[in-house]
C-alpha cells in the first residue's frame, strides 16, 4: 500500500467518520428542556391554601429572593423600570407558572427572552410564595386543567386559530423578533399551558388569543383543557412516522441535511468509484 | 484482448493486474472477497426487506434495509470497477465538430438554389402566408385567456361593506366585550366566514395608547377596538403574530413588524406599507359592524393598485 | 458467444443496422475524474424521482373538493380536508411503503437540485462551458430551472399550511411584475386567491408538462456530451485533440452503475430514518392560518431570503406602483439568473477566447472568473441563510433584526471581499506550482511485448513518465 493510497484511505475513514457524525447530530431530536417538565412536576396544582403558616414562610421567601427587583410589597411598585410589578402579571397563576418552569429567580438571559431551566425552589416553598403573592394581591387563583377531559380534535383547531402563527403548528417554536421568543411546545407541562394563556406572559396576549376567555368560566375552562389535550399529544405521541425530525424546524434544517449528508455521502461516493482515476 | 492490439501496439498498459485468465494477483482475490461480502449483506438486507414488509412494514427499517441492499450492490460493482477489471486508459482521437468551409458552402449553395427561388418567387403569396399565420397563430392563444377571470377591480374590494356584522371564523358575533384586553381575534364579515381577502384581525388595545388620526379613530369602537386586514402588504402571509406587550404585529414569512399603535404602519421588515385599517363601528345590540371597506386595497402591492377603485 | 446472443444480435442488426453503432459506442472513452461523476448523481437523482414519482401518482388526488379526514391521525379525525390534503395523508400512514416512497421522492428532490449546483459549479469553475460547449450550458441552465419548478410544483401539491403560504406569496411575487402582473396571476391561478383551481394545474405541470421537457432536455444533454466527446483536465498524453480515459464498456458502465446504486442507497436511507415535510403536522392549508417558521425548499430559499433582506422601496410611477417585492423577487433574479445564463458570452467578450476549449482549467490558473463564481455564490449563500433569519436567530440567541441588518450589509460588502479573497488565493496557489495529486500518479505496472511486467513511475503533468495507451479511434479494431 502506498502511502498515496494510505493518506487517501486516512482521509476517507475521517469522510466517513465526520458524516456519520454530523449525522447523529443532526438527526438527534431536539425537544425543550425537560427540566420544565420535571419543575412542573412540582406543586402542580397545588391551590395556594388559606394557611397563616404558609403564608408568613412566603413573605420571608419573597423578601429574601425577589423582594430586591420586585420592590419590598408584590402588589406595589417594582424597583427597576424593566421589571413589572407582580400586581399586573396575572397574580398568584404566574408566580406558579415563573417558579415552577425555573424562570424566576432572575438569573441571566443568554440571549432573547428569559430561558426556562430547574426549578429553584421545592414544591413547598414555591406553594408558599403563590399563596403569599397572591394573597397579596388579590388573585389567589391557579388554573385548573386537565388534559384527559379535553378534545384533541377541537383542541387542534384552536391551537391553530389561537398558538400556532407563534409557537408553530408542530409547537417548534419560532422567534418573533427583537428580544422575543414563543418557546418550543414540544415537551411542556399542561400546567404551563394552562398558565399561560391565563396570564400572557411577556409579548403573549391575555387569553393566549383565544375568544371570549375569561378565567374560571366552564367554556373557557373545557377550552384550556382541548389546548391542553393537543400541547400534551405533541409530546406523547408527535407522530413522527418520518424518522428523525431534525428539530421539527421545517425545510431550513432539511436543507443543510440534504446537501451535508445527502450530497455530501454522494461525492465521498463518487471519488471512491472514480478511484485514482 | 484483441486481434488489433497484440498487433498494433508495443505495449499493453494493464494497470498492475492481468487480463482475464488464471492467475489473479493477491490484491484482486482480496477485492473478489470484499465484493462478495457487500454481495452477500445486500441479499440478506434484501431477504429482510420481504420479512420487514409482509410484518406490516417501518419505514426507519425499511429505509435502512434498502441503503444497505443498494449500498452492498453499489460497493460490489465499484471494487468490480476499480479492481477486477482489465482497466486500460484508452485514447480516443477527436474528430472536427465543424463540417468545415466547403461542408457550409454546400449548405449554402443548396440554400440559394433549392430553398430561395420557391419563396422568393411568390412574394405576395409569402406576405399573405406571413399574414394569416400570424393572424391564426395569435387566434390560438386566445383560450389561453379562458384560464382565469380578468383581474378587473377585484382586487380592491372585499366582502367588507358599511353595516356588515362582525364574525368570528366559526360565524359567532363579535361584540365590543368578546375580545380582552391585550387580546386579538381574526374575524370576518357575516357570511363570509373563512373569505380569504377578508380576513381581518381585532385588537383590544389598551386605552389611550392608538395614536391615529382622529378621521381613523372614529373608526375605533371605545378608542379601544381596532381592525386591520391580516393579509402582510408586503408579500401577503397572514400576519397573525401579535405581540401584546409592545402591541406591534410580526409577519412570521420575511420577518415585517407593524406597529399597532400607529396605523399598523411597518417600522421593520421588508413591507412597504401599512396594514389597511377597517373602520368599525356598533350596532344597537352592541355588535362591531363595519363602517365600510377597508382604507386601501388589502395584500400585496399591484400595477395599477392605487388607479380608482 | 451463445447461439442465442448472436442470432439475437442478428436480428438487431438486420432492421435496425445496430452493430457498427454498438461495436462504436462500447469503446467510447471517458475521462475519469470524480468531478465528472456529479452530473451522473443529478441524472441518478432524476431516476429515482421518476419512479417514487409514479408510485406517489397512483395515490395522490389533485383536487381541493372538502373530504372529512378519517384516518390514524387522531388530532385531525373528524376534521374537514381537501381531498389532495388527505390522499398525502393517507398514503403517508395507511399506504406500506406509502411514507417510505415519499420521504424518498421528496429527499430525492432536494438532492437532485443539490447535485445539479455542484456540477454547474465544477462546469463553471473549470471552463467547460467555452466553444463548443455554450449550447449545451444553455441547455443545462434550462435543467436547472426546470429542476426548480418542478420541486416548486411538487411540494406545494399536499395543499398543507407550510406550502400553501409559500403559494401565497408566489402569486404576490407573479402580481408585482410590472404592467401585466395581475393578468399573468389571474391566467396562471385562475383567479383571486385562494385560486382553487391551481392544485389541479400544479398537478399537470408537475407530473406531465416540466417533467416531459426535463427528459427531452437531458436528452438533449446528453446527446451533445456524446457528440463533442466530454472535457478532460490536462496531464500527459492529453491534448485538445484526444480524450483519454477509460471505455464505456467495462470501466464506465461498472462505474455508473455503481453511483447510481450508492444514490439510490443514500436517498433510501434519508427517506427511511429522517422526517421531512411532515405535512400532518402543519395541518391543511387555511388561508387565514400561518404558522411558525415558515420557509420554503432549500433551493428557493434564497428567494425567501431575498425578500426578507429585500429594501421597503415601493414606487409611484405616474400613479402606477412598483410593488416592494419586485427588486428582490423579480429584478434580483432576473439579473443574476440572466448573468449566469450568458456567462460564456459575457466572459468572452472580456478575454477575447473564441477558441474551441477541450482541455479544462484548473480553476487557479483562472483567478478573476474563480472570483466572480465564488462571489455569486456568496451572494446565494448570504440569501439563504437570510432565509432562516428566525430559525438562526433562535439558535445563536440573536435578534432576527441583527440578523438582517448583518445579512444585508454582508450583500453589500460580501461578495467584494470573497472575490478579492479569491482572487489572492488563486494566485498565491498559481505561483506555488502546488498541484493536487494528478490522477494517475503513482506505481504503475506495465506488460512488455515478451510476457514480463515492469514497473513505471507517473509523475504529474510535465513529468518523464512513460505510458503508451492502447490507441483506439477511427482506424484501430
Amino acid at each position: 500500500m502506498s502511502s498515496v493510497e494510505g493518506s487517501s484511505r486516512v482521509r476517507r475513514t475521517a469522510t466517513l467518520l465526520g458524516g456519520i457524525a454530523v449525522l447523529a447530530l443532526l438527526l438527534t431530536p431536539t425537544t425543550g428542556t425537560a427540566s420544565s417538565r420535571h419543575g412542573a412536576a412540582l406543586a402542580a396544582q397545588q391551590q395556594p391554601a388559606d394557611s397563616p403558616a404558609l403564608e408568613a414562610r412566603g413573605r420571608e421567601l419573597y423578601q429574601n429572593a425577589c423582594a430586591s427587583c420586585h420592590g419590598p410589597d408584590p402588589a406595589g411598585a417594582s424597583y427597576y423600570a424593566t421589571v413589572p410589578s407582580l400586581n399586573d402579571v396575572g397574580g398568584a397563576a404566574a408566580v406558579n407558572w415563573a417558579l415552577r418552569t425555573g424562570r424566576m429567580p432572575w438569573k441571566d438571559n443568554k440571549g432573547p427572552a428569559i430561558e426556562r431551566g430547574e426549578p429553584r425552589f421545592g414544591e413547598e416553598d414555591i406553594r408558599a410564595l403563590t399563596t403569599y403573592v397572591g394573597k397579596a394581591v388579590g388573585d389567589a387563583q391557579i388554573p385548573d386543567v386537565d388534559p384527559a377531559r379535553g378534545d384533541l380534535q377541537r383542541g387542534r383547531q384552536l391551537y391553530g386559530q389561537a398558538c400556532a402563527a407563534c409557537h408553530g403548528m408542530n409547537g417548534a417554536g419560532a422567534a418573533l423578533g427583537g428580544q422575543n421568543i414563543a418557546v418550543s411546545l414540544q415537551d411542556v407541562h399542561p400546567q404551563d399551558v394552562a398558565e399561560a394563556i391565563k396570564i400572557g406572559p411577556g409579548q403573549m396576549p391575555v387569553g393566549g388569543g383565544l375568544t371570549d376567555y375569561e378565567f374560571g368560566t366552564a367554556a373557557s375552562q373545557q377550552e384550556v383543557d382541548d389546548i391542553a389535550a393537543y400541547v400534551e399529544s405533541l409530546r406523547t405521541q408527535p407522530y413522527n412516522e418520518g424518522g428523525a425530525p431534525i428539530g421539527g424546524k421545517g425545510p431550513v434544517p432539511e436543507g443543510f441535511v440534504a446537501w451535508v449528508i445527502g450530497l455530501g455521502i454522494l461525492v465521498v461516493a463518487a471519488r471512491w468509484i472514480a478511484g485514482r482515476g | 484482448m484483441t486481434d488489433s492490439d497484440q498487433q498494433g501496439s508495443e505495449r499493453v498498459d494493464v494497470d498492475r493486474q492481468s487480463e482475464q485468465g488464471p492467475a489473479l494477483t493477491g490484491g484482486q482475490r482480496r477485492a473478489e472477497r470484499r465484493a462478495a461480502v457487500a454481495l452477500g449483506v445486500a441479499i440478506l438486507a434484501g431477504i429482510g426487506l420481504f420479512i420487514v414488509y409482509f410484518a406490516g412494514g417501518q419505514t426507519q427499517v425499511e429505509g435502512v434495509l434498502f441503503f444497505i441492499a443498494f449500498g452492498g450492490l453499489g460497493i460490489a460493482l465499484g471494487i468490480w470497477a476499480n479492481h477486477l477489471l482489465d482497466a486500460r486508459e484508452v485514447v480516443e482521437e477527436r474528430h472536427e465538430l465543424t463540417s468545415g468551409a466547403a461542408g457550409r458552402q454546400a449548405l449554402g449553395d443548396a440554400l440559394t438554389e433549392e430553398v430561395g427561388p420557391v419563396l422568393g418567387r411568390r412574394s405576395v403569396l409569402i406576405k399573405l402566408l406571413a399574414g394569416a399565420g400570424g393572424a391564426l397563430g395569435l387566434a390560438l392563444l386566445l383560450p389561453v385567456l379562458s384560464l382565469g377571470p380578468a383581474p378587473g377591480n377585484s382586487l380592491k374590494v372585499t366582502p367588507w361593506t358599511r353595516g356588515k356584522r362582525v364574525v368570528d371564523e366559526n360565524g359567532e358575533l363579535v361584540t365590543v366585550d368578546t375580545v380582552p384586553e391585550d387580546g386579538f381575534l381574526t374575524v370576518f364579515p357575516e357570511g363570509h366566514e373563512g373569505t380569504a381577502d377578508a380576513q381581518t384581525l381585532l385588537i383590544h388595545v389598551r386605552p389611550g395608547t392608538l395614536r391615529l388620526p382622529p378621521e381613523r379613530m372614529t373608526g375605533v369602537p371605545e378608542g379601544t377596538q381596532v381592525a386591520y386586514s391580516k393579509i402582510c402588504t408586503h408579500a401577503g402571509c397572514p400576519v397573525g403574530l401579535y405581540r401584546a406587550e409592545s402591541q406591534t404585529l410580526i409577519c412570521p414569512c420575511h420577518q415585517s413588524q407593524f406597529d399597532v399603535s400607529d396605523g399598523a404602519k411597518p417600522f421593520f421588515g421588508p413591507a412597504a406599507r401599512p396594514l389597511p385599517q377597517l373602520p368599525l363601528g356598533v350596532d344597537a345590540e352592541g355588535v362591531l359592524i363595519a363602517q365600510g371597506d377597508f382604507s386601501a386595497p388589502v395584500g400585496p402591492a399591484f400595477w395599477d393598485m392605487n388607479r380608482g377603485r | 458467444m451463445s447461439m442465442v446472443t448472436e442470432r439475437s444480435l442478428k436480428y438487431l442488426d438486420e432492421r435496425l443496422g445496430t452493430s457498427s453503432l454498438a461495436r462504436k459506442t462500447l469503446r467510447k472513452v471517458f475521462p475519469d475524474h470524480w468531478s465528472f461523476l456529479l452530473g451522473e448523481i443529478a441524472l441518478f437523482c432524476l431516476v429515482v424521482l421518476i419512479f417514487t414519482g409514479t408510485f406517489l401518482t397512483f395515490f395522490y388526488t389533485p383536487s381541493v373538493r372538502e373530504v372529512v379526514y378519517e384516518g390514524p391521525y387522531a388530532p385531525l379525525k373528524g376534521a374537514e380536508v381537501s381531498a389532495a390534503y388527505n390522499s398525502v395523508l393517507r398514503l403517508s400512514f395507511e399506504v406500506r411503503a406509502g411514507l417510505l416512497m415519499r420521504q424518498i421522492h421528496h429527499w430525492a428532490a432536494l438532492v437532485f437540485v443539490a447535485a445539479i449546483v455542484i456540477h454547474l459549479c465544477r462546469i463553471f469553475f473549470t471552463g467547460a462551458f467555452r466553444r463548443p460547449r455554450e449550447v449545451n450550458w444553455l441547455v443545462g441552465i434550462g435543467l436547472l430551472f426546470l429542476a426548480l419548478g418542478e420541486g416548486f410544483t411538487g411540494y406545494s401539491l399536499p395543499d398543507d399550511l407550510l406550502s400553501g403560504i409559500g403559494l401565497r406569496i408566489f402569486y404576490s411575487v407573479t402580481l408585482a411584475i410590472p404592467v401585466v402582473g395581475t393578468w399573468v396571476t389571474y391566467l396562471l391561478f385562475g383567479g383571486e386567491f385562494p385560486a382553487p383551481d391551481i392544485i389541479s394545474r400544479l398537478f399537470v405541470f408537475h407530473i406531465m408538462l416540466i417533467p416531459a421537457l426535463l427528459l427531452a432536455l437531458v436528452g438533449v444533454h446528453l446527446a451533445i456530451l456524446v457528440l463533442q466527446k466530454h472535457t478532460q483536465f490536462p496531464g500527459h498524453g492529453k491534448s485538445e485533440r484526444n480524450v483519454v480515459g477509460k471505455r464505456l464498456w467495462p470501466e464506465q458502465t461498472f462505474k455508473s452503475v455503481s453511483l447510481l446504486l450508492f444514490t439510490t442507497a443514500v436517498l433510501a436511507l434519508l427517506g427511511g430514518i429522517a422526517q421531512i415535510n411532515p405535512i400532518w403536522q402543519y395541518g391543511p392549508f387555511v388561508p387565514y392560518s400561518v404558522t411558525s417558521p415558515a420557509q420554503p425548499d432549500w433551493y428557493i430559499g434564497f428567494l425567501d431570503g431575498a425578500l426578507r433582506l429585500g429594501p421597503p422601496w415601493d414606487l409611484n410611477l405616474f400613479g402606477f406602483t412598483i410593488s416592494e417585492v419586485f427588486w428582490p423577487a423579480i429584478l434580483f433574479p432576473g439579473i443574476a439568473f440572466g448573468i449566469l445564463t450568458l456567462w460564456p458570452w459575457i466572459e468572452r467578450r472580456f478575454t477575447k477566447d473564441r477558441a474551441e476549449h477541450h482541455l479544462l482549467d484548473a480553476p487557479r490558473d483562472t483567478p478573476v472568473r474563480t472570483g466572480i463564481g465564488t462571489a455569486g455564490l456568496m451572494v446565494f449563500f448570504i440569501m439563504f441563510m437570510e432565509g432562516g433569519n428566525d430559525i438562526f436567530g433562535v439558535l445563536l440567541n440573536v435578534p432576527v433584526e441583527t440578523i438582517t441588518r448583518i445579512l444585508q450589509w454582508s450583500l453589500v460588502i460580501g461578495p467584494i471581499v470573497t472575490f478579492l479573497v479569491t482572487y489572492w488565493v488563486c494566485r498565491s496557489l498559481s505561483r506555488s506550482r502546488l498541484r493536487p495529486a494528478r490522477i494517475n500518479a503513482g506505481l504503475r505496472l506495465s506488460r512488455t511485448t515478451d510476457g514480463g511486467y515492469e514497473t513505471v513511475s507517473l509523475e504529474p503533468a510535465g513529468g518523464d513518465g512513460e505510458r503508451e495507451p492502447t490507441p483506439t479511434g477511427p482506424h484501430a479494431g
